[in-house]
């Protein structure tokens, strides 16, 4: 027998505070699935179907279609498995109490009252809101209560401590989420001259200011050369300032020249060529992955694969673009080429740029044999480069930054292709469920379009059967 | 007895001012003026000047944590010595070691040592040293010697450095002095053959003597033939047991509660190797008292000053901590 | 310059000094190898061919072919040094440290402290440590923590020919007594080795072995292979590393450690040991102590697991650092 459960007065954004039942798409003794639409809810911004994230029955209509404003939070409806006496839901409906610190709260099951008299409150005591975490993962109390207060999913943490103890330091990390620190880069190594005997770090400061170190007193350790002796011998930034922080001088800020190689100047003329003359619109969404990334491992393991959520995203585009050919499309002069096989460039970095194998009517691949042909052209990239044949044709790109923690981006659609996904992180994000907070997987997508072949339904169409297939990847084995 | 008058004298005030030492330290240690651990020789003089008499700076030896004898007898300047137990600055460890640690290396005293048969395979490796540099120009070769206690001879260390030492032909010299007390347990109980340390190195294959620890000329006379095998290249390593009686407790505050009655003072009256010296030497008439008596005099006068020198003496400071742990770091 | 096994500069360097110097001799376990057999001397030759063919030119007085008696190999040591030698002892498996800890650890360290600097002991002790061999246990640690930790000890870390050879030549030539801890798994390793019979490389200068500016990684002996792999991988994604190798533990180049940590903000430290009290717990605590503002992430340690060492392959494998493991630790700092 499962529980009785509650439905309320979602909240959708920060600013919702009430919302009305325009009309319920079920009545009380109807069964539904998740997914079946259960009535429309009218915001001062919105109207929005609410879908069910369960299969159930709806035992009870709180509030009525039509009716006034329901604060979040406000009990609208019951629904069980059907095992429950009325007697049972009556007294559901009669304990109901909505989530405490909600907007519902006090409010009891009908309107609004007055605002109460606004006292003076004592100052400070503004508790943080807290989401209850239940868990029985060992967690440090300080890392519990901040994952409470910020409403972290500790699920996704692997603690540090002791024996998988999640620390305070791990909410912290995952609160930061991904950073993508500028990389500065590789250095030349200065050769080190035991004859002349300095720290690497003054070596190499001498060796950029062009400092020659011998007959050099050194002041470091066993008398070596620090790198405050190599700065000591450094041009005198001007006097003057006295005491204190030497004054600020800008030194010569010299470039470093480097010509385009061959690459480059393909890459840097196709894309101003492009962004040029191609009339671009975009289109953005966002999927929920989790079912994905279960189907993921799962696939993984059964078919012995290291298959990455990008090959599902690039099965998943081709899949989609060969029920929409409009999309498969490549721009040629007055003609549009529409094509009936899926052939996705992928852009991938590579010790030379940016470059973009195709990998051929990946719509027929299994998703192992997907995985195995970027598999080959990554490393190919990576090592000793990819050919022209590589590289050649393609109806379509999928551009990834997701693995830098980019959120969304516009990319500049590859010609003669009609079209381009940008593809941003996975990101774990709150979703409030009955009674409490869930949290689920998102990646947003960004389709740039060439509005010159393809309209911007086309374009719609397309990306919401993409969004079917990642929600639903069950689908891409059918 | 072969020995002539200046030689007599000479042994005999080294047997005296180690006593005088150790007797002035078992005093001035009650006042509490002296920090640590410090373990007196008194009883054992015959053995340490004995061996050290026969030997020159060339020979080494390295001594135990009841170290004092084996430091003055080897040379070791008395005044040095009181003020590093005192902890001086002018000590002659700098205050660094104090009793268990003292050290002359230019006198060929490596060092006394707090652990109970460490010494061995330290004394095994100068005695190399020793084998390397070759014979002398009377073909003769320097010498190590370990002095180890009963209770240094039930160590693994004692094994392994008297059997290197034998593999290797070391010129090495095992001297075991057996004062019947490992800390507070007797060597009947601790040393599983029979209060016999010589049998032990025997086994090892080297040539052992033993001899009584607290007659001088008993252990003098052993000496001269054990150094004769030793120092004959070729020959490798020998032992010696001697046996001999400890004054006082293990350490400095020991209540000595596993002493027999009446103990001490028998040994004091029938065992003690200074009135056995004085006994022979007058007896023999080598000596006349009143000559015994002016190097009591001159001991006790050479104790009491390096004991107000070491009042006197400069204290270390914080900064001397982190001095002499390397040459260059 | 000479291609060379990091086997040969060890024995090389020593035969050099040998003849150099009279002063400098040798001894361990089987350092002849042979002795009291049909084979006769030299049969072996030590059994990591560091001393192959020292016996017969220097003779027994100066390669001292001991029994299996660690603590008297390591007592003979510092008498040997206390005397007026400069004895290269050998101790076959630094695990056997465990035998002789009081004649290092109570003796040759601290004989010039008790001493009150009177005494200098310029004794070397080679012992060959780490894993790799599948030998387990007891024949397998890495135990640079424990000699790191001894004052009055150096210790050196080579991880080149080079380095082998310029730090041996160093260590014998020094006045105060050095742990040599060569790793078993690079005897094997060829690099180019400086001819000069004077090449000594000071203690206590790190070597720069890559640079770059985004992370810093530091480690010593093999863990520096390891280091230098996870950086040329790294710098495929543009990512740069400092990869120093420490050469010494004792004395350490704090100087070198904080300079680059300074510039990248992020230290990854690599430690063939366990984690608790050692080298990566020890370079935390001084970059936490001494440039605190200058890190942008926690510093991350990838060391051996609290554990023995232990035997099958999978196991010794994934106990190990391994150059997977200083990349994921390098780009966890980075996510940071």
């Amino acid at each position: 027998m499962s529980r009785i459960r509650a439905f309320t007065m979602p909240k959708w954004g920060i600013e919702m505070t009430e919302g009305t039942i325009a009309e319920w798409m079920v009545k009380e003794g109807d069964s539904f699935k998740r997914g079946d639409t259960l009535c429309l809810i009218e915001t001062a911004k919105i109207t929005n179907e609410v879908e069910a994230e369960y299969d159930a029955t709806v035992r009870r209509i709180v509030v009525a279609g039509g009716e006034d404003a329901e604060p979040v939070g406000a009990l609208l409806a019951v629904f069980d498995d059907g095992s429950h006496s009325d007697a049972d839901i009556a007294a559901f409906v009669e304990g109901f109490k909505p989530a405490e610190g909600g907007l519902a709260q006090g409010a009891g099951k009908a309107k609004k009252e007055p605002e109460p008299e606004p006292t003076i409150a004592a100052p400070a005591e503004v508790e943080k809101r807290r989401i209850k975490i239940d868990t029985n993962r060992p967690i440090s109390p300080e890392a519990l209560r901040l994952a409470e207060e910020e409403g972290v999913d500790i699920a996704a943490i692997e603690g540090s401590g002791r024996n998988g103890r999640i620390t305070h330091q791990d909410v912290v990390r995952a609160l930061r989420g991904p950073a993508s620190p500028r990389l500065r880069g590789t250095l030349a190594v200065e050769e080190d001259d035991l004859a002349v005997l300095a720290s690497p770090l003054a070596r190499r400061i001498a060796a950029m200011n062009g400092i020659a170190l011998a007959g050099v007193t050194g002041t470091g350790a066993r008398g070596r050369i620090s790198k405050a002796d190599v700065i000591a011998l450094m041009p005198e930034p001007g006097g003057g300032a006295g005491v204190g922080m030497p004054e600020f001088r800008p030194g010569e800020n010299r470039p470093e020249v480097i010509p385009f190689d061959r690459v480059r100047k393909v890459v840097a003329q196709r894309l101003s060529a492009a962004k040029q003359e191609i009339p671009h619109f975009y289109l953005r969404t966002s999927a929920r992955v989790d079912a994905l990334l279960e189907m993921r491992k799962t696939a993984n393991l059964v078919l012995g694969c290291k298959a990455s959520v990008n090959d599902w995203l690039v099965k998943a585009s081709a899949m989609a673009l060969t029920r929409h050919p409009e999309v498969n499309v490549q721009v040629h002069g007055q003609e549009i080429h529409r094509f009936p096989q899926a052939d996705v460039s992928i852009a991938v970095a590579s010790p030379k740029g940016l470059v973009t194998p195709v990998v051929r009517q990946a719509n027929r691949m299994r998703i192992d044999q997907l995985a195995a042909e970027t598999r080959r052209l990554i490393d190919k990239a990576q090592g000793k480069g990819l050919s022209m044949e590589d590289m050649e044709g393609g109806t379509f790109s999928v551009s990834n930054l997701g693995m830098f923690g980019i959120e969304n981006f516009d990319a500049i659609i590859n010609p003669p292709q009609g079209a381009i996904l940008a593809v941003g992180t996975a990101a774990r994000v709150p979703v409030e469920t009955e009674g409490g907070i869930a949290f689920e997987t998102r990646i947003s997508f960004t389709l740039s379009v060439d509005h010159r072949a393809i309209d911007g339904a086309a374009g719609a169409q397309f990306l919401a059967t993409l969004k079917d297939l990642i929600e639903n990847p069950e689908g891409m084995f059918a | 007895m072969q020995l002539n008058r200046e030689a007599l004298t000479r042994a005999y005030r080294q047997m005296k001012l180690i006593r005088e030492f150790e007797e002035r330290l078992h005093e001035e240690i009650q006042t509490g003026e002296i920090a640590g651990f410090t373990h007196l020789y008194c009883g054992q003089e015959a053995v340490a000047v004995g061996v050290c008499e026969h030997l020159s700076e060339r020979d080494k030896i390295v001594s135990t944590h009841r170290g004092h004898g084996h430091c003055l007898a080897k040379g070791c300047d008395v005044e040095g010595m009181m003020k590093e137990i005192w902890g001086s600055q002018e000590g002659l460890c700098n205050g660094k070691g104090g009793s268990m640690h003292i050290a002359d290396i230019d006198k060929g005293m490596l060092g006394a040592n707090g652990i109970v048969g460490a010494g061995a395979p330290i004394a095994v490796g100068a005695a190399l040293s020793n084998k390397i540099d070759g014979p002398d120009e009377n073909g003769r070769l320097a010498v190590s010697i370990a002095f180890s206690g009963d209770g240094a001879c039930n160590q693994g260390t004692t094994f392994e450095a008297m059997n290197l030492a034998v593999v290797t032909k070391a010129p090495a010299i095992f001297v075991f002095e057996n004062n019947h007390y490992s800390e507070h347990t007797g060597d009947a109980y601790a040393v599983g053959t029979s209060n016999d340390i010589a049998s032990r190195a025997e086994a090892f294959g080297m040539k052992v003597w033993r001899a009584s620890g607290v007659d001088f000329f008993s252990v003098y006379d052993c000496m001269r033939e054990v150094l004769e095998f030793v120092r004959t290249p070729g020959n490798g390593p020998a032992a010696v047991e001697f046996d001999t009686e400890r004054f006082f407790g293990h350490f400095e505050g020991d209540p000595q509660r596993y002493r027999g009655k009446g103990e001490l003072d028998r040994l004091r009256a029938e065992r003690d190797c200074i009135k056995i010296f004085r006994a022979s030497v007058t007896g023999a008439k080598l000596l006349e008292d009143a000559d015994l008596d002016a190097i009591d005099a001159n001991a006790l006068a050479a104790i009491e000053k390096a004991v107000e020198e070491s009042r006197k003496a400069p204290r270390p400071t914080a900064e001397n901590v982190l001095e002499n742990v390397y040459i260059s770091y | 310059m000479a291609k060379l096994m990091y086997r040969d500069a060890i024995r090389n360097t020593i035969f050099q000094e040998m003849q150099r110097d009279e002063r400098v001799v040798v001894l361990g376990e089987d350092v002849v190898g042979g002795m009291g057999t049909a084979g006769g001397p030299e049969a072996i030759g030590g059994i990591w061919s560091t001393s192959v063919g020292l016996y017969e030119a220097f003779g027994p007085d100066r390669v001292i072919d001991t029994p299996i008696s660690e603590s008297a190999i390591m007592g003979a040591a510092g008498g040997l040094a206390l005397a007026g030698k400069r004895p290269v002892a050998e101790i076959m498996f630094a695990d056997f440290l465990g035998v002789c800890m009081d004649q290092l650890w109570n003796q040759i360290a601290k004989f010039r402290y008790m001493f009150g600097g009177k005494s200098i002991c310029p004794a070397v002790i080679r012992m060959p440590a780490g894993a790799g061999y599948n030998a387990a246990a007891q024949h397998s640690q890495m135990i640079s923590q424990f000699v790191t930790n001894m004052p009055g000890l150096k210790v050196v870390m080579p991880a080149t020919p080079a380095d082998a050879c310029g730090l041996l030549r160093q260590a014998i030539r020094d006045d105060d007594p050095v742990v040599f801890l060569e790793h078993k798994f690079l005897y094997a390793m060829s690099g180019e080795v400086p001819d000069d019979p004077d090449y000594c490389i000071p203690f206590g200068h790190a070597r720069l072995a890559r640079a770059g500016e985004d992370v810093t990684i530091v480690a010593s002996g093999m863990m520096v292979g390891y280091a230098e792999t996870a950086a040329d991988d790294l710098a495929h994604d543009g990512i740069g590393c400092d990869v120093i190798d420490l050469r010494t533990t004792s004395p350490l180049d704090e100087e070198a450690i904080l300079d680059s940590v300074e510039v990248t903000g992020r230290l990854v430290i690599v430690d063939e040991a366990p984690p608790r009290c050692n080298l990566a717990t020890d370079i935390a605590a001084l970059v936490a102590g001494k440039a605190f503002a200058s890190l942008k992430a926690p510093v991350e340690m990838v060391t051996a697991p609290h554990t023995p060492v232990p035997f099958a392959r999978e196991l010794e494998g994934a106990y190990l650092p391994s150059p997977v493991k200083v990349a994921a630790a390098v780009r966890k700092t980075l996510a940071y």
